[in-house]
């Protein structure tokens, strides 16, 4: 790696978000550097998922910016922000369930990308993350890792530049587990920006170049694997005061 | 699916055509009508289709796009003299306009709100057009000049289940189906991935208005009069309800099978039985809802006969 | 509260505001209003008739409010229920008189037969139809008791034809001034309603199957895991819900024509009174209730063709509120 910082994929500037008074993202700073794979931690309820909510439109922010190849993306609808080239995976997936396994793809293919080969990407990524065989299978007939799989490629969909993953790892077996994270390294070497909230701490420690740590709405700490694992605000945020 | 597929689904709608276009020529205008009427119940599920089956967002008043195309259709051959023809373009743009104006507050409504909203919307422009005499003539109704025109019916009726028929086909291939699906299975993920779900519902909700404004133009006159009641009846939403969900929702060929056979033995069987053959439709969308939500084509399905999902 | 969610609030009371003016801004163009005291005493007579009216509306609101509050399902065939609970009032009225006694049972009296027979039909209607679909797509029970509903319309139709029927029930005034009255039945109803409703409330605060039905309101799975039997109390609430819709009917009936159609109408009052109280919520289905029903009689009483346009004004609300605010004037935000 050369001795130039990295460039930064997305900026968010002081992103604030209040549910009733309690306030979810509070000034929230992050840059996550493009190309890389940027792991974003927390405590449960640190404003994690919000995050991700306002970073692809789900929720409109109350204030601050989100900055992605110099456009501000605060306000969009989800479906501008996915034509960016930005998509995500759900906490929980939320595949179609009574559509097969094949339209879930399709279904997120571009509009501008002629239907053919839109057809042809998802049987491309369908062999990618070894679902062919359930090809014409109701999504919701998926185990629960299949499922998971299934979100990741159709997240693939639109080649976007950036994925956001929120929790890959919940919930999938091992082995399902080490081909996720591989394909999660083949994107990176595509030049793909990926961003990852987990709760398995190997996957973030051992995957992710750069790791962001959230708490009460607001980033307490960023670095790599080791400075994080020393840092004691993160120490005490998850574990208390000792 | 190939295009060979493709094909041969034209084909068999060609040949399904060339049956239909030579079979008034063979009947009286009693079977001509029968056939007629058929052809307007394969037009309406097909519409019901488009916006509940596809996308989920179940219409219990979609009569009103129906009855607002009677209307405008009766009003103009009525009392403007207009040949009837041109009067179900009119029609259409009156079902689509109603559609824009009904469809862009109530589409925001999500599942049973969404259905009662539609209903209350069917039930207000009953209303509306009853006591709005100076333009509808009120609860006395409308009498067409009476001519005979089973036959010109009969192919108009024709030539607007085709294009219905068309129409859902490419729906039912196409990405654009597809969407719309998403939207019925999670609309919060079809938005995140990509689907403007605003634009696709209001495209949905009238493309699903135009053809049943238009196949209640031809109804008004066919049948010479046509009252609010009769126009705007709750029960030919449930019929198309019914029929849709009997056949398999989502599906092209579910509601034109569902539509022919319902058709078939209402007229057939349970017209000898008024009062009961209703209390039986209530039954029976029961039993589909509960047993069969995916209709005949879901027995298909399970059988192995046909296959799993639109777009394969 | 968030600044989003209290212009919300003061947008649902200007929609609210906008709702009630308009019978009135109607009324002065069509020359339906004139400017004299007499016209004022019909006015508040007018009112009047609503608010007693509400308490009625207020009953079967609670019924439906109650079965979504527990089950999330919406009863499409409630109205219908009300109707029911109608016939069978007329019928229980007219079986003496059929059978040459030559007197009439008191309505009032007939709902000790009509609620149980009520309150086991929503029991078995849960118990068959709908106790499986809890939970799943929630267009299944939609369907099915939109089916459920049409095939009550059409049994009803089958026996008893479409003609209109009412029971004559101390049909005369009671003065409170010399110029403001309203009818007997009218007074008894409200109050009858009003008993009932209380009746229903002290259940739920006080019984402990009331306090399982709340429970489960607020959480399934944790009524389920304090040992509440869940499926018993979706079996409950249904009945109760029934008895409460047939008790509606029975005090419909005294006051108004009903025929096996009406039944539509009554689900969408229902339906607009939850929605404008906020769904769930027992004070607010009352208070919508209010609302929607002296909106009806201001409507009925100075637009022309009122009583045709009284429907209007439940659709208005239906789809007004939830645009707005679709929890409701005392609903809390749904996440």
């Amino acid at each position: 790696m050369g001795a130039q910082p990295p460039e930064i994929a997305l900026d968010i500037r002081d992103l604030r978000k209040n549910f009733g008074g309690i306030r979810a993202v509070d000034g929230c700073s992050l840059a996550f550097p493009r190309g890389q794979i940027s792991g974003l931690i927390g405590p449960n309820g640190s404003g994690k998922t919000t995050t991700f909510n306002l970073l692809t439109g789900v929720i409109a922010p109350d204030s601050g910016a989100i900055y992605y190849n110099g456009d501000n993306l605060a306000g969009l609808k989800p479906y501008q922000v996915f034509r960016k080239g930005i998509t995500r995976t759900f906490q929980i997936t939320r595949i179609y369930r009574e559509m097969t396994v094949f339209e879930n793809m399709l279904s997120a293919s571009r509009l501008s990308v002629p239907e053919r080969q839109g057809r042809a990407r998802a049987e491309e990524l369908m062999a990618f993350v070894n679902l062919t065989h359930l090809r014409d299978e109701y999504g919701g007939n998926l185990s629960y890792g299949q499922q998971k799989l299934l979100e990741f490629a159709r997240a693939l969909m639109p080649d976007p530049d950036v994925i956001l993953l929120d929790e890959p790892a919940a919930g999938i077996n091992r082995t399902l587990l080490a081909d996720l994270l591989t394909h999660i390294h083949r994107l990176q070497g595509m030049g793909k920006t990926i961003v990852i909230i987990e709760h398995d701490m190997n996957v973030i420690m051992n995957h992710c170049a750069k790791i962001f740590v959230m708490d009460y709405g607001l980033k307490i700490a960023e670095g790599p694997a080791q400075e994080i694992q020393r840092n004691e605000q993160v120490i005490t945020a998850y574990f208390g005061h000792r | 699916m190939t295009s060979r597929e493709h094909l041969r689904y034209l084909a068999y709608l060609g040949a399904f055509l060339v049956f239909l276009a030579v079979l008034p020529f063979q009947i009286g205008v009693y079977y001509r009508s029968f056939v007629m009427f058929t052809m307007m119940w394969v037009v309406l599920a097909l519409s019901w289709n488009i916006i509940s089956g596809y996308t989920g967002y179940i219409s219990f008043g979609h009569v009103v796009f129906y009855g607002v195309g009677s209307y405008a259709s009766a009003i103009l051959v009525a009392d403007h003299g207009w040949p009837w023809i041109p009067t179900l373009l009119v029609g259409a743009v009156v079902g689509l306009a109603v559609a824009i104006l009904i469809g862009y507050p109530v589409l925001r409504l999500k599942g049973p709100y969404f259905a009662i909203a539609m209903l209350g919307a069917a039930e207000g422009t009953r209303v509306l057009v009853t006591v709005w005499d100076s333009l509808t003539h009120g609860g006395l109704g409308i009498n067409l000049p009476n001519v005979e025109n089973s036959m010109e019916t009969y192919f108009a009726m024709l030539a607007l289940m085709v294009v219905t028929i068309l129409v859902s086909y490419w729906v039912g291939h196409s990405r654009f189906g597809i969407r719309l699906n998403a939207i019925r299975e999670d609309e919060l993920a079809a938005e995140a991935l990509g689907v403007n779900t605003t634009l696709y519902k209001m495209a949905a909700f009238s493309l699903s208005a135009v053809f049943p404004a238009i196949a209640g133009g031809i109804q008004a006159n066919k049948t010479l009069y046509i009252n609010p009641d009769g126009e705007f009846l709750l029960l030919i939403t449930i019929t198309m309800t019914l029929m849709t969900m009997f056949g398999g929702k989502g599906t092209v060929i579910g509601p034109i099978v569902g539509a022919i056979l319902l058709y078939l033995f209402q007229e057939v069987v349970w017209v000898k039985f008024p009062f009961f053959h209703l209390i039986m439709f209530g039954a029976f969308l029961i039993l589909v809802a509960r047993f069969m939500p995916r209709g005949i084509v879901g027995l298909f399905i399970a059988r192995g006969w046909a296959r799993k999902g639109m777009v394969h | 509260m968030e600044q989003a969610e209290i212009r919300r609030v003061y947008l649902l009371g200007a929609f609210i505001v906008a709702a009630f003016a308009t019978p009135f801004a109607v009324g002065a163009w069509s020359g339906n209003i004139f400017y004299d005291r007499q016209w004022l005493m019909d006015l508040i007579t007018v009112c009047l008739n609503g608010l007693l009216q509400g308490g009625v509306y207020a009953m079967y609101g609670v019924g439906l409010t109650l079965i979504f509050g527990v089950m999330r399902i919406i009863n499409v065939a409630h109205g219908e229920i009300v109707m029911l609970g109608a016939y069978l009032t007329w019928v229980l009225f007219n079986a003496p008189e059929y059978l040459g006694l030559g007197w009439h049972l008191d309505p009032l009296l007939t709902m000790v037969i009509t609620l149980p027979i009520a309150f086991a039909l929503g029991f078995a209607i849960q118990k068959v139809l709908l106790n499986a679909v809890v939970g799943g797509p929630e267009l299944t029970p939609l369907l099915i008791t939109f089916g459920v509903g049409i095939a009550m319309i059409n049994l009803v139709e089958w026996i008893f034809t479409t003609d209109y029927h009412t029971i004559p029930y101390q049909p005369d005034a009671f003065h409170i001034t010399e110029t403001i009255f309203v009818g007997k039945n009218k007074i008894i109803s409200f109050a009858m309603a009003l008993a009932i409703s209380l009746g229903v409330f002290l259940f739920l605060k006080l019984h402990r199957l009331g306090k399982a039905i709340r429970a489960t309101a607020q959480n399934p799975e944790v009524a389920m895991v304090c040992g509440i039997d869940v499926q018993r109390i979706y079996l409950v609430t249904f009945g109760l819900g029934a008895a409460l819709a047939s008790a509606g009917g029975a005090l419909v009936s005294i006051q108004f024509g009903f025929n096996p159609e009406t039944g539509v109408q009554y689900t969408v009052v229902a339906f607009a009174i939850i929605v404008l109280g906020g769904r769930g919520h027992y004070l607010g289905a009352m208070l919508g209730a209010v609302l929607l029903a002296v909106l009806e009689n201001l409507v009925s009483f100075m637009v022309p063709n009122g009583s045709a346009m009284v429907e209007m004004a439940a659709y208005t609300m239906i789809v007004g509120v939830l645009l707005i605010r679709p929890q409701g004037l005392l609903g809390v935000k749904e996440t």
